[in-house]
């Protein structure tokens, strides 16, 4: 096993050992479920539209619980400084890290597959925009994930990094709206950066270079970062 | 050639200077003691010279690499417990032991000798599975020694290791060092005066970050002085009580 390989198996350990990860998978399975039910009584449709909204927004909420703890309780602990003086690389801890906060969002992920089993059986859906949902999906969720374990290693305090990720993914999302009261070029700049802009076209169906590119590139930066942040100063 | 070689070593946190152009070497097989106040830096060299913190100047060399740049090979030949013994709480024993020799690159077999060599010579058999939250804080400290010698380190880095041990562990810790130390060379911290004479063969007095003196500490034998006459009374009275 490699050290990254050993990192990773104990983070994953390490989440699925706390209820935190259990009480994130078992809120979101409620609430879609919840959603699923009510969008298919309501419009008969054999969609998952709604399903792909409200998982990101669930995600939006979720994913700071999810890396919340990542570094900062090791850093509370002193349990970091261990990692640090062993013979590893800062990037391996990281990548560790997500691997295993990823591993929980494809459990997340995993679970609504039920909903397209279920349009499958009943229904006659068109795949093109469950397939391209999934893949959003997928990469919203790695990107706040990036982002989250950017928060969790500058901060000792797990409730501090919460609530700062989760202050941040809001404004992220929901950027759009004030993007609409300036003036151009600024408009354009702020709707660039909008995880709801860049998700939409996923969550319908579309799929552009652009949006892979911003998803990629928050998901690289924030993992950049994050090894920036535990660099040794 | 040196185990561990500090060379004008400074570290500056914004005005204050933590540590101000210390040098000392260690050769193999010593013990040498860091003693100071409260702040004077003494965690702050350990960092400095396990990697944790970069020097703001001057070099560490361990076994003659420097650690600044060459960090992971550097770190390869360094064991080191933090003040605190801090370790991952809800991992067995032996599934942590495993868990740090893999993060210094020990797998499968040499893996298993290197973590039942380190669970008998720290004594742990008896909580060998036990969960670490569970442990007393002696044995917690047991476990986080036994995790700087999983890869046979040369040299040993101990940052106030007797805080909160009570009398008998502190009298055990002793021994066990001097037994280290036919290994390997030790750095140890300690802001308890007895402690380090009792443990080192050199001792270095900080203050405010500046190394003062370097005092060689003359002993006859390699093992520690016997018990002090309290110390001998607390054993009897305490083993008497275990043992009832």
């Amino acid at each position: 096993m490699s050290v990254v390989g050993a990192l990773a198996a104990k983070e994953i350990r390490t989440l699925f050992t706390s209820p935190i990860a259990y009480a994130v998978i078992a809120v979101f399975m409620v609430l879609s479920g919840y959603t699923f039910t009510v969008s298919l009584f309501v419009t008969k449709q054999a969609t998952l539209v709604h399903i792909f909204f409200q998982a990101a927004v669930q995600l939006i909420l979720l994913v700071p619980l999810i890396t919340m703890r990542q570094f900062a309780e090791e850093r509370r602990t002193g349990t970091l400084e261990l990692l640090l003086t062993a013979p590893v690389r800062e990037i391996d801890i990281v990548l560790a890290k997500f691997v295993a906060c990823m591993v929980v969002l494809g459990v997340i992920a995993f679970s609504t597959l039920i909903y397209a089993v279920v349009l499958s059986v009943y229904g006659d859906p068109d795949w093109g925009p469950i397939y391209s949902g999934y893949v959003g999906l997928v990469l919203l969720g790695a990107s706040l994930l990036s982002v989250g374990l950017t928060i969790s290693a500058l901060t000792a305090n797990q409730i501090v990094a919460a609530v700062v990720s989760l202050g941040l993914f809001g404004v992220l999302w929901s950027i759009d709206t004030l993007a609409s009261l300036l003036p151009q070029p600024f408009e354009n700049w702020l709707l660039g950066l909008s995880l709801l802009a860049r998700f939409t076209p996923f969550a319908v169906g579309a799929l552009y270079v652009s949006d892979f590119g911003f998803f990629l590139t928050v998901i690289l930066l924030g993992l950049f970062l994050t090894v920036r942040a535990l660099a040794r100063s | 050639m040196a185990v561990l070689s500090l060379d004008r070593l400074s570290k500056r946190y914004g005005a204050r200077l933590a540590v101000d152009s210390v040098s000392f070497n260690i050769e193999g097989r010593e013990v040498f003691g860091l003693l100071g106040p409260n702040g004077s830096g003494k965690s702050t060299i350990l960092r400095l010279v396990t990697g944790y913190l970069r020097p703001t100047s001057g070099t560490v060399q361990v076994a003659g690499l420097d650690v600044a740049r060459d960090g992971r090979a550097a770190r390869r030949r360094i064991g080191y417990v933090p003040e605190s013994a801090p370790l991952y709480g809800h991992m067995r024993v032996v599934e942590f032991l495993g868990f740090m020799g893999r993060l210094r690159g020990i797998m499968g077999l040499a893996l298993e000798k290197a973590v039942d060599a380190a669970v008998d010579r720290l004594a742990l058999g008896d909580v060998r599975s036990v969960i670490i939250e569970r442990l007393s804080y002696g044995y917690r400290q047991r476990v986080s020694l036994a995790q700087a010698i999983l890869h046979e380190p040369e040299l040993l880095v101990l940052d106030e290791p007797t805080n909160g041990l009570d009398p008998r562990q502190i009298i055990e810790l002793r021994g066990l060092l001097r037994r280290l130390a036919e290994d390997c060379a030790v750095l140890v911290t300690s802001h308890v005066l007895a402690e380090i004479e009792r443990t080192a063969d050199r001792v270095g007095i900080l203050l405010d970050g500046r190394l003062l003196t370097i005092e060689p500490i003359t002993r006859e034998a390699t093992e520690p002085p016997p018990p002090s006459r309290l110390e001998t009374l607390f054993l009897d009275l305490t083993q008497a009580k275990a043992i009832q």
